[in-house]
């Protein structure tokens, strides 16, 4: 210890940080087991009556649409953000790739509810791209976005894309240039590199990005819940209806745990079904 | 006349320049590269070696000049069609295919047939005495046979030229030395056209047809090795290749084709094979250690000098010695370990009437590699 002396002050944030999180967890998982009384805000006693509500069709929809909305979203922001970030690693002017690196990175900074506004704007049936649209001629009528799969994968998309972008350069900058060029030496065109050689080997990238762009998707609230206006429920946005707009809290801790459980074990999945991939590709 | 020559260059460099950003990575180059032959690019770091090889590959395209290989200018040609074999430092083995993919991959893309290429890439795998790594992965090798590996990747196309960048620079010195023997001979069995580039001076002595110094863009002398060790053209080229003794003398006239020096306050006369020498006055002279002659002090004509460190280096050991009348105050002699001396014994040295060269005293101040 002697020879860090600042360690434990530098650690101690994160600890205090550690235990508030490990606190409303157990909080919630408490909760999660405790029966709802209602018109209070106390819960009773001990009960699994939570979990059994859960099997009701209203919440297995929410929990197939927000997979499906990951899904969508993971697979659109995959294909946005790969060629992004490949620019972004690979252009040779230094201007083009600040360019991409700040239009990518900006949703960052914007917070969710800007962000979602903004798109309210653009998505609406009198908004920017339904009017552009119809100016061009390329529609007679607006296609309804807001409250729609549609629309919210749209910004969810948007959402994303900065994390997917930065793990995906990250992991294409580590590709070693020589690798491409020894493929091009030896008879590979452009199309034959990158299929061969680059997109191969930027496989762990791109699990890596797609898991973390559904573990986003998945938490993410405002954007469900203020593009989707209660049309397209997620667990996120069930959440909150059961728990602020009924005061059940018991019910939506239960189904918060529920949901948490549920990403591990998609991610899970997603992650042996690649590793598995990746073996029948020879890696 | 420059087609006829053209005939027996395997490549042709004419004039091929290049610049990054404002800053000048090679200056226009003129260089004949002839059919079989072993060419070494030697030079510092930053003398524009690799980006040579680079223009030659097509990886960076010329400020200007022209490029030919076997007669067929290939300047616009894009590198994946120009039949080059690449051998990187770094091995650049792909490392999500085996031993035998990634052999096999020069001829996947030539669409050879799966029985042709079976029976080229075993050939090339024995070649480079890999038969039975075949299905191994790169990360499962040692560097030496990861080397081995890109070398027979590069060698089962039936490259028209073969580019190594530094390919050894990786490996300790005995697998270094083995691979460097090894190279040589497939390169001589297969007549192969080899471009290697190198900052290491004995290796490209002791490899290469034709050595090419360069330094800061510019071919600085091109010729056998021995050439260039016995006949440097400048001092550059004596300074970084092989050691070098540098003298401040007095050039007084040349008589009869011999040099008149003044060297140490003592007259010497010096054949030269220097065709041009700089005007009387002031001038550098140039010695190889194993030209200097160890003598007694007191030796008539012979240079003055006082021993300052002996370094046993096993067969000979290296004298430094402290003489008034070097460059820089220092010369080195290699002797016997036998006859090595203690520090402090006041010694002379005979210095060649053939052999030595003769610069002037600016080239001295700005090139001394
Ligand atoms: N892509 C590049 N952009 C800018 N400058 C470059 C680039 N590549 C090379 N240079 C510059 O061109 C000069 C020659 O570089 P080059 O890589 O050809 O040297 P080298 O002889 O291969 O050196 P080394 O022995 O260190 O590999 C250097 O000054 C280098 O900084
Ligand atoms: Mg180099």
């Amino acid at each position: 210890m002697t020879k860090r002396p600042f360690l434990g002050w530098f650690a101690s944030p994160s600890i205090l940080i550690a235990f508030g999180i490990a606190a409303s967890f157990l909080a919630i998982v408490q909760y999660s087991f405790r029966a709802n009384i209602p018109g209070a805000l106390d819960p009773g006693g001990f009960t699994l009556e939570n979990f059994t509500t859960l099997w009701k069709a209203i919440y297995g929809d929410a929990f197939l649409n927000t997979v499906l909305l990951c899904l969508w979203t993971a697979v659109f922001t995959l294909l946005i953000g790969y060629p992004l970030a490949y620019a972004m690693v690979r252009a040779r002017s230094v201007r083009l790739r600040s360019a991409i690196l700040l239009i990518s990175l900006t949703p960052l900074f914007l917070g969710e509810i800007v962000r979602t506004y903004s798109w309210m704007i653009v998505l609406g049936n009198r908004g920017f791209l339904n009017a552009a649209l119809m100016q061009m001629g390329l529609i007679d009528r607006p296609i309804p976005f807001m409250f729609t799969m549609t629309g919210v994968v749209i910004a969810l998309v948007h959402f994303t894309l900065p994390i997917v972008v930065v793990m995906l350069a990250a992991g294409l900058s580590h590709i070693d240039r020589n690798l491409e060029r020894a493929a091009t030496s030896l008879g590979a065109g452009r199309v034959r590199v990158f299929l061969t050689v680059t997109l191969p080997l930027s496989i762990p990238g791109i699990v890596a990005a797609t898991s973390t762009a559904f573990a986003w998707t998945f938490s993410a609230f405002a954007t469900p819940q203020m593009i989707g206006g209660g049309q397209v429920q997620t667990i996120s946005t069930l959440v909150y209806q059961v728990g602020f707009a009924s005061f059940n809290f018991p019910l939506a801790a239960s189904l918060s745990l529920t949901g948490l459980l549920f990403t591990v074990a998609v991610l899970a999945i997603f992650n042996t079904g690649i590793r598995r991939l990746e073996r029948i590709g020879g890696h | 006349m420059s087609s006829e020559t053209r005939n027996d260059a395997a490549v042709q460099i004419d004039g091929v320049s290049k610049s990054f950003s404002g800053t000048v990575a090679l200056e226009p180059i003129w260089l004949k590269i002839r059919r079989g032959e072993f060419l070494t690019l030697l030079g510092p770091s930053g003398c524009g070696k690799t980006t040579l090889l680079n223009l030659i590959a097509g990886f960076l395209e010329a400020d200007e000049g022209e490029l030919f290989i076997d007669r067929e200018l290939v300047t616009q040609v894009p590198p994946h069609q120009r039949e080059i074999g690449i051998v990187f430092q770094n091995y650049a083995l792909f490392p999500h295919m085996t031993v035998a993919q990634n052999v096999a991959y020069g001829l996947r893309t030539r669409r050879v047939s799966k029985a042709e290429t079976a029976e080229r890439v075993a050939e090339a795998l024995a070649l480079v005495k890999l038969q039975d790594f075949a299905d191994r992965r790169p990360r499962q090798l040692s560097g030496g046979q990861q080397q081995r590996v890109a070398l027979a990747r590069a060698l089962v196309i039936r490259p028209r030229v073969l580019l190594l960048d530094e390919p050894f620079s990786a490996l300790d010195r005995n697998l270094r030395t083995a691979m460097q023997v090894e190279l040589r001979e497939i390169q001589t069995r297969l007549g192969l056209t080899t471009v290697f580039v190198t900052h290491d001076q004995n290796e490209a002595l002791s490899m290469s047809d034709r050595i090419a110094v360069m330094s800061q863009g510019r071919v600085r002398q091109i010729g056998a090795p021995d050439d260039i060790y016995d006949r440097p053209a400048n001092l550059f080229v004596s300074t970084f290749v092989g050691d070098a003794n540098l003298f401040d003398a007095t050039l007084q006239g040349v008589q009869g084709g011999a040099a008149e020096l003044i060297v140490g306050g003592a007259p010497l006369p010096v054949e030269t094979y220097q065709e041009d020498l700089p005007e009387p006055g002031p001038v550098t002279l140039f010695v190889r250690p194993e030209q200097c002659r160890l003598t007694g002090a007191e030796e008539q004509g012979a240079v003055p000098a006082i021993v300052a460190l002996s370094v046993y280096q096993g067969s000979y050991a290296e004298l430094h010695l402290d003489c008034a009348a070097a460059r820089g105050g220092r010369i080195m002699l290699r002797v016997p370990a036998a006859k090595a001396l203690p520090a402090g014994i006041p010694v002379g040295i005979a210095l060649p009437r053939t052999g030595p060269a003769i610069y002037a005293v600016e080239d001295a101040d700005k090139e001394v590699a």
